[in-house]
C-alpha cells in the first residue's frame, strides 16, 4: 500500500504549496522507435473478454518468463494509441499472491506511434529464467458499437465487439486463447477463423465462445487476426461523460453533504423513426426489454437523508427516495423525466446528506482527522455504466491543512486506476462567509465504470483549534464592525442648520 | 390609583414610549414576517420555481444581467427570441426588477454566501412584500393621528388576496418589486406635500424613477400626482408646501425616468405623460399670480388673472392639438383606450383581449381579493372627508380614480388593493379606537359638573357624550375580532388554493391522497433542450416563448412581448392553415420544431385548441382573405372538434397536430377528447409535413419536427403516399386544366 505524501500546506497559502507536490500522472515520453527489449517470453496467456456489461471487461492471466540473463522488472504492455486512453481500471497482480496488492503501473507515450505502453515494475526483479503469473484486468470504454445502428422502438439491439484473435503484446508469446462471455445466447453474427488451429474455432458452450488455443511461437510479433462478433443487448448504454461529484465535510455541522453532477448519454441504437409515445405507453405496460433508459436505481449508505434528483430547470417530480432501514440502506429511484432513447442526453444532479460521525475519526492526542468515504458511487445498473471523466472533490473545513489521502486497496481490484494515474490537486474553495476559503482536494480519474463503486478514499488532514474558533470570530468581528460604523456614521450631525 | 402594576412601569411615561416603540417595531416585523410566510405556499407545495409565463423572460433577462455584466445587459439584442428579427431587449423591458435581484444577488455573493440566482428571484417578490407592509404603516401613519391604524393597514396590506396574486413566490413579475414602489411612492409624496421640503421632493423623484424603472404602472403615478396638485389648487389651496414639492417632483422625476432607455423621452412625448406637464406649467402661472397678488390691488388683479388664464388655456390646448396631428406627441396608447372602452381592445386588438387579465372585473374578484375591506373601504374615504387635510385630498382621489381602473381591468386590482388597505385601516382603527376604551367619565367630576351646572336644563347638564355600555363594546369589539379572524382565513384560504399555483408543474391527487405531479411541461421543454441542436428553432403560441426561452434554452419565433402583431398572425396562420399553406411559412421561418399544447387527454382546459380561435382572430386581422373565423364553426355557429368539424379546422395544422394518432390510444372509435367533451373521429388526422418528434407523459405537449425537403424533389403528399405503398394518383389527368365540353 503506497501512502501518498499530498502537501504540507501552509496556512497562508494553501493553494501554491498545493499545486507542486500533489500533480501526478507523470508519463514518460519515448522517442517513436522505441520497441521494448526483447527480455520476456508469454509462456501461457489466456484472455476473458467479458460482454455482459455495456463496456468490455477484459481479464488477461499470463505466464511471464524471463529470457534475459539479467534480472528483469520492466514489463512493457503495449494498446493502440487510439484504444489507450478508454482503457479504465488498469491494473496487474501477481495472480499467486493477488494480497500483495497492485503492481505499480505507469503510462508511456510513445510519440507518434501506433502504439502506447503500460509499464509495469515488478517489486522484486524477475529472476533470469524464472516465471511469474501476471494477472491484468482492465476495461475499456466507448468500444461497443451498436449495429444497425439505427432501430424501430421495440426492436432487439444487437453490439458489435472487434478484436484481434492474437492479443497485442511486446513479448513473444508461446500458446494464447481467448474466452468470450456473452450476456446471452443469441449471437447471430461471428468469425469462424480458418486455419489456425485445428477442429472448430470458435468452441461453443452457452454464452460462452473460446477462440483458441493458438500455438503462436512462430507468429511474427504485431500480427493480428481480426474478429467481430455481434451479439444482443437489448438494454441501454449508458455512458457519463462526466461526473463531478463533491463531498462537503462540514465539522461544525456534523454533516457530510455529497452532490454529484451527471452529464449523462444514452450510447444505444438510436431510433430509425421519431419517438411514438403511443408505442411507449404499451410496451411500457409490458415491460419490455428496451435498448432506452427508463430508470436509474441508486443505492446509498445506510442513514443518507435529504436527497434530491434536480436538473437544469428543477426538481424532477419523478424521482422516490426509500430511505430503507440501517441494514439494507437507502435507495433513490431516479427516473429522468422522459425516457431516454440512444442518441439522446440527459444532464441532472443528485445529492444527499450523511451523520459525519460515521466517516470521521480525530486521532487522539492530535490535531489530525482522518476521513473515509466512498470515492465513489453512482447508480448500480445492471447493464453497468461506463464514466468517461470523474472528478471528486474533497470539501475539507477552512483551515484544513497537511492534507494526505490513499484509496483503500483490497486483495481483489478496486476499480479504481493505480494511485498514479489519479490527478490530484489541492484550492481552496470560498463559500459560507470564508475568509481563508476551505481546502479542497480534487481528484481526477479518466475512463472508469461502475465495478468502482465500492471503492474506498482515505483522506487525512490537520485542522487545528484555531481553525475551528476562526469564523465565529470573524462573524463577530464583521457585526462589531457594521455596529460600530453605523453608530459613528448615525453619530455625524449633517445638518446644514445653525447650530 | 396607590397599586400599580407591573404593566404601568412599561405603559406610562417616557419607558411607556420606548415601549411602546419596540411593541410596535416587533409588530410591524411580525406582519412582515407574516406577509413574506404567506406566499410560500408554492415553495412548499412544491419547489423553489419560476411561475407562469412573464417571470421567465425576467428570470432569463436577470441570468443574462448576472453573467455578462450590466452594460451588456443594458444592450441586450436577443438573437435567440422573434426569429429572425431578433429583440432590441435591453431597449424594450423595465431594467428595475432584474437589476434589484441582480445588486442582491452581488451583495450576497460578496459576502460569500452560495445563493443561487434562481432563489433569489423565486424569493424576491416576498421580501418586496414585506416592504410593502413597512411602507404601508409609513404611508397610513400620514394619514391618521391613531395609533392603530398604520399597523392596521400594514397587517391588511401584508395578507390581502388582491396584492399576493401578485407576489407569490416564484411570481417574478415587475409587480413584485413595483407595489412597494408605489407606495413608498406616494408616502414620500405626502410627506413632501406636508412639509413643503425639498429633500421629500427628491426622494420622491427618486423612488419615482426606480418606478419607472421596474413597471409600465408608473403612468398612474405620473397621472395622480399631478391631479392631486390640480385638485388642491381647484380647492384654493396653493401653496408653497405643494409648489416646492410639485416642481421638485417634476423636474427631478422627469428626468430619472428619461434615463430608462424604454421610456426614453415619452414623457414629454406621449399623451399619457401630459397632465404631469400641464399641471407643472399651471402651478407656475399660479405661483407667479400668488406672487403678483401681493404686490396689485384686487380689481386689476382680477382683470391679470382672467386674461392670463384665457390665454394660456388657449395657447396651449391649441399647441397640444397642434403637436397631435403633426406627430410630435403621440396618440394615446391602445391599452389606455381600451381603459376607457372595454369593448374596444376586442374590436381593434385582440392580441391584448386575448389576454385573461385584461378582462373587465367580475364583481365577486372584489370580494374575493379584498373580503371585508371592500366594504370597510367607503367608510374610509367618507372619514377622509371629516378631515379634508391635503393628504385626505389624495386618499380620495386615489380611491375614486383606482376604483374605476379596477372595474375596467382585473389586472388593475393591484393598483386598486393599497389604497382599500388605507381605507379600510382608517375606518376600523377609529371605530377601534372608540369602543376599546376602558375608560369611563369620573363620578366626581360628573357630580362636580351637575353642582356647577344645576340652573340649565337636565339634559345640557350631563356633557359627557360617547360610548360607554360595556355591553356594546364587547359586541362590537367581538364582532370586528370575527370579521378580523374571518378575513385572516379568507386570505390564507385564496392564498392556498387560487394563487399558488406555479401552473409549469400541476398538482393532483392520488386515489390514496398523495400528491401527483403532471410535470409535462418540463418533461418536454428539458428534451428540447438536451436532445436538439442548440440553434433549433422553435414554433408555438406566444404564450410558451417565454417559457421556452427559459426551460428549453431555444429560440422562438414569437412569445410573450408581442411587440409584432404581424409575426403573431404569422404564427397564427401557420396553425389555422392547410399544411400546403404552413409548410411554405414554416420553412421560410426556418423552423425546426413545433410545439402544440394539447389537454385532451387529461383534460387540461388551458390547451391550444380552446385558445385555438384567438390564433385565428389574429391571423384574420392581418389577413382577411386566407383565414376566416366563420369557417371554424359549423353551420350552426357551434366550435367542434368531432365529426362534424368544418372542414378548415379538420385541415388545420392545430388540429392535426393535437390529434395525430391519439386514437390509437383508445380501442377503434371510442377516442374521446376530456377537455372539450366529445368524441374524436376515428382516423387519425394524415401529416405530411410533419412528423411527431416527442410527446410529454400525459400527451399536454406534442412536438413535431419539421420534414426537410424531400430527397427525390417530391411534395411531402405524394412522398407520404408511395412510402405507403399507395398508387400514385394519376396526376396529369386529373390536374389537367379543365376544358369546357362543347358536345
Amino acid at each position: 500500500m503506497r501512502f501518498f505524501t499530498a502537501t504540507v500546506l501552509g496556512l497562508l497559502a494553501p493553494s501554491l504549496a498545493a499545486a507542486t507536490n500533489l500533480t501526478t500522472l507523470s508519463r514518460l515520453t519515448l522517442p517513436s522507435d522505441f520497441k521494448p527489449a526483447q527480455v520476456f517470453k508469454n509462456t501461457n496467456l489466456v484472455r476473458n473478454i467479458n460482454l455482459e456489461k455495456s463496456y468490455v471487461r477484459e481479464t488477461v492471466n499470463v505466464v511471464v518468463e524471463n529470457v534475459d540473463t539479467q534480472p528483469q522488472s520492466d514489463y512493457y504492455i503495449p494498446f493502440p494509441a487510439d484504444v489507450i486512453d478508454r482503457v479504465g481500471g488498469f491494473e496487474v497482480r501477481d495472480k499467486k499472491a493477488t494480497g500483495k496488492g497492485r503492481f505499480e503501473v505507469s503510462a508511456v507515450e510513445v510519440i507518434s506511434s501506433g502504439n502506447q505502453y503500460f509499464l509495469v515494475h515488478f517489486p522484486e526483479p524477475l529472476a533470469p529464467k524464472s516465471q511469474i503469473t501476471l494477472g491484468i484486468s482492465y476495461s475499456v470504454l466507448s468500444s461497443l458499437s451498436p449495429l444497425p445502428a439505427t432501430i424501430g422502438q421495440n426492436d432487439k439491439q444487437y453490439l458489435t465487439h472487434s478484436f484481434s484473435a492474437y492479443i497485442l503484446s511486446a513479448y513473444q508469446t508461446i500458446t494464447q486463447k481467448t474466452k468470450l462471455k456473452f450476456p446471452t445466447t443469441d449471437v447471430p453474427d461471428y468469425t469462424t477463423t480458418d486455419g489456425l488451429k485445428s477442429g472448430a474455432d470458435p468452441e461453443r458452450k452457452g454464452a460462452t465462445y473460446t477462440y483458441g488455443p493458438y500455438d503462436t511461437a512462430k507468429v511474427a510479433l504485431g500480427t493480428e487476426y481480426p474478429i467481430t462478433v455481434r451479439y444482443e443487448f437489448t438494454n441501454p448504454v449508458i455512458s457519463i461523460s462526466l461526473l463531478e461529484r463533491d463531498l462537503e465535510v462540514s465539522q461544525w455541522g456534523g454533516n457530510l453533504a455529497t452532490e454529484e453532477r451527471y452529464w449523462l448519454r444514452n450510447n444505444a441504437s438510436q431510433l430509425t423513426n421519431q419517438f411514438s409515445r403511443v408505442e411507449w405507453t404499451f410496451s411500457s405496460y409490458q415491460k419490455a426489454p428496451t435498448s432506452a433508459l427508463r430508470e436509474l436505481t441508486y443505492p446509498l449508505l445506510p442513514g443518507s437523508v435529504d436527497a434530491y434528483f434536480v436538473d437544469d430547470i428543477g426538481n424532477v417530480s419523478t424521482s422516490r427516495y426509500r430511505p430503507g432501514t440501517a441494514k439494507t440502506g437507502a435507495n433513490l429511484e431516479l427516473k429522468p423525466r422522459y425516457p431516454i432513447f440512444g442518441g439522446w442526453n440527459y444532464s441532472f444532479k443528485v445529492g444527499w446528506s450523511n451523520d459525519l460521525s460515521a466517516f470521521l475519526r480525530k486521532v487522539a492526542g492530535t490535531d489530525s482527522y482522518v476521513l473515509k468515504v466512498p470515492f465513489f458511487q453512482g447508480p448500480k445498473m445492471a447493464e453497468g455504466i461506463q464514466y468517461e471523466r470523474v472528478v471528486v472533490r474533497v470539501i475539507l473545513p477552512e483551515g484544513a491543512h497537511n492534507v494526505r489521502f490513499e484509496t483503500v486497496e483490497g486483495a481483489s481490484s478496486n476499480g479504481l486506476p493505480g494511485a498514479n494515474h489519479i490527478h490530484a490537486s489541492l484550492s481552496s474553495l470560498k463559500t459560507y462567509m470564508d475568509t481563508l476559503g476551505r481546502t479542497t482536494l480534487t481528484l481526477e480519474v479518466n475512463s472508469l465504470t461502475d465495478e468502482a463503486r465500492d471503492a474506498q478514499l482515505v483522506v487525512t488532514y490537520d485542522h487545528t483549534l484555531i481553525d475551528i474558533l476562526r469564523k465565529p470570530l470573524t462573524m463577530f468581528a464583521g457585526l462589531l464592525t457594521v455596529f460600530v460604523g453605523i453608530w459613528f456614521i448615525g453619530n455625524i450631525d449633517v445638518s446644514i442648520k445653525k447650530r | 390609583m396607590a397599586q400599580s402594576s407591573p404593566l404601568d412601569v412599561l405603559l406610562k411615561g417616557s419607558s411607556g414610549q420606548s415601549t411602546r416603540g419596540l411593541l410596535r417595531i416587533i409588530i410591524l416585523v411580525t406582519i412582515a414576517a407574516a406577509a413574506v410566510a404567506s406566499r410560500l405556499f408554492s415553495v412548499i407545495r412544491f419547489e423553489s420555481i419560476i411561475h407562469e409565463f412573464d417571470p421567465w423572460f425576467n428570470f432569463r433577462a436577470t441570468k443574462y444581467l448576472v453573467q455578462n455584466g450590466f452594460y451588456s445587459f443594458w444592450d441586450w439584442f436577443d438573437d435567440r427570441t422573434w426569429h429572425p428579427l431578433g429583440r432590441v431587449t435591453g431597449g424594450t423591458l423595465y431594467p428595475g426588477l432584474m437589476v434589484t435581484s441582480g445588486v442582491i444577488y452581488h451583495i450576497l455573493r460578496f459576502l460569500t454566501i452560495p445563493v443561487d440566482i434562481r432563489n433569489v428571484c423565486v424569493l424576491l417578490a416576498p421580501g418586496f412584500s414585506g416592504l410593502t407592509a413597512l411602507a404601508m404603516y409609513l404611508l397610513t401613519c400620514e394619514m391618521s393621528t391613531s395609533p392603530s391604524a398604520g399597523l392596521l393597514a400594514a397587517a391588511f396590506m401584508g395578507i390581502a388576496p388582491g396584492y399576493i396574486s401578485r407576489s407569490v413566490a416564484g411570481s417574478y413579475d415587475n409587480e413584485a418589486i413595483a407595489i412597494f414602489l408605489l407606495v413608498f411612492t406616494f408616502f414620500l409624496w405626502i410627506k413632501a406635500v406636508k412639509n413643503g421640503s425639498i429633500m421629500w421632493g427628491a426622494l420622491t423623484a427618486l423612488f419615482y424613477g426606480y418606478m419607472v424603472s421596474a413597471w409600465g404602472g408608473y403612468v398612474f403615478i405620473t397621472n395622480l400626482i399631478p391631479l392631486h396638485v390640480f385638485v388642491l389648487l381647484c380647492m384654493g389651496r396653493y401653496s408653497s408646501r405643494v409648489y416646492i414639492s410639485y416642481t421638485t417632483w417634476y423636474a427631478l422625476g422627469t428626468l430619472g425616468s428619461m434615463q430608462i432607455p424604454f421610456v426614453g423621452f415619452l414623457p414629454i412625448r406621449n399623451s399619457d405623460h401630459m397632465s404631469a406637464l400641464g399641471v407643472f406649467g399651471l402651478i407656475q402661472l399660479v405661483a407667479f399670480a400668488d406672487f403678483v397678488r401681493g404686490f396689485l390691488p384686487g380689481k386689476q388683479f382680477q382683470k391679470l388673472l382672467t386674461s392670463m388664464i384665457l390665454l394660456t388655456v388657449g395657447l396651449g390646448f391649441g399647441g397640444l392639438i397642434l403637436l397631435s396631428i403633426s406627430g410630435v406627441i403621440a396618440p394615446w396608447s391602445g391599452r389606455f383606450y381600451s381603459l376607457w372602452d372595454t369593448g374596444y381592445a376586442k374590436i381593434h386588438i385582440p392580441i391584448i383581449a386575448s389576454v385573461s387579465e385584461h378582462q373587465p372585473t367580475a364583481w365577486p374578484a372584489f370580494f374575493f381579493d379584498l373580503n371585508f375591506l371592500i366594504w370597510l373601504f367607503p367608510a374610509g374615504v367618507f372619514m377622509c372627508f371629516q378631515n379634508l387635510k391635503d393628504e385626505h385630498v389624495f386618499v380620495i382621489i386615489y380611491a375614486v380614480l383606482s376604483s374605476y381602473f379596477a372595474g375596467v381591468m382585473v389586472r388593475l386590482m393591484l393598483t386598486l388593493t393599497p389604497i382599500v388597505c388605507v381605507a379600510a385601516a382608517l375606518a376600523l382603527s377609529g371605530i377601534l379606537d372608540n369602543f376599546l376604551v376602558m375608560t369611563k367619565p369620573n363620578p366626581e367630576s360628573r357630580a362636580k359638573a351637575t353642582v356647577e351646572d344645576s340652573k340649565s336644563l337636565r339634559p345640557t347638564r350631563d356633557p359627557v357624550v360617547g360610548i360607554y355600555s360595556y355591553f356594546s363594546k364587547t359586541v362590537v369589539t367581538c364582532s370586528i375580532s370575527l370579521y378580523l379572524l374571518l378575513f385572516v382565513a379568507h386570505c390564507t384560504w385564496v392564498t392556498s388554493n387560487a394563487y399558488s399555483s406555479p401552473s409549469v408543474v400541476l398538482a393532483s391527487r392520488m386515489p390514496d391522497g398523495s400528491q401527483f405531479i403532471i410535470d409535462d411541461y418540463r418533461e418536454a421543454y428539458y428534451w428540447l433542450r438536451q436532445n436538439t441542436p442548440d440553434n433549433a428553432k422553435i414554433m408555438s403560441w406566444w404564450d410558451y416563448g417565454y417559457q421556452i426561452g427559459g426551460m428549453a434554452d431555444r429560440p422562438t419565433l414569437v412569445d410573450n412581448n408581442t411587440w409584432n402583431n404581424t409575426h403573431i398572425a404569422t404564427v397564427g396562420k401557420a396553425m389555422s392553415s392547410r399544411e400546403e399553406v404552413s409548410y411554405p411559412i414554416l420553412r421560410q421561418h426556418d423552423v425546426d420544431y413545433v410545439l402544440v399544447v394539447f389537454g385532451g387527454l387529461l383534460g387540461y382546459s388551458g390547451d391550444d385548441l380552446n385558445k385555438f380561435l384567438w390564433m385565428v382572430r389574429i391571423a384574420e386581422g392581418i389577413w382577411p382573405d386566407e383565414v376566416k373565423e366563420r369557417d371554424f364553426f359549423t353551420a350552426r355557429g357551434e366550435y367542434r372538434v368531432d365529426e362534424e368539424a368544418t372542414p378548415a379546422m379538420r385541415n388545420s395544422l392545430m388540429y392535426k397536430m393535437s390529434y395525430f394518432n391519439y386514437q390509437s390510444l383508445f380501442p377503434t372509435g371510442q377516442a374521446v377528447d376530456r377537455v372539450r367533451g366529445t368524441s374524436v373521429p376515428a382516423d387519425s388526422p394524415q401529416l405530411n409535413t410533419l412528423e411527431e418528434a416527442f410527446t410529454s407523459e400525459n400527451w399536454i405537449i406534442r412536438i413535431y419536427k419539421v420534414k426537410d425537403l424531400d430527397n427525390f424533389g417530391r411534395d411531402h403528399n405524394n412522398a407520404v403516399a408511395f412510402d405507403k405503398g399507395l398508387k400514385r394518383k394519376r396526376a396529369s389527368k386529373k390536374k389537367g386544366p379543365r376544358v369546357l365540353r362543347t358536345e
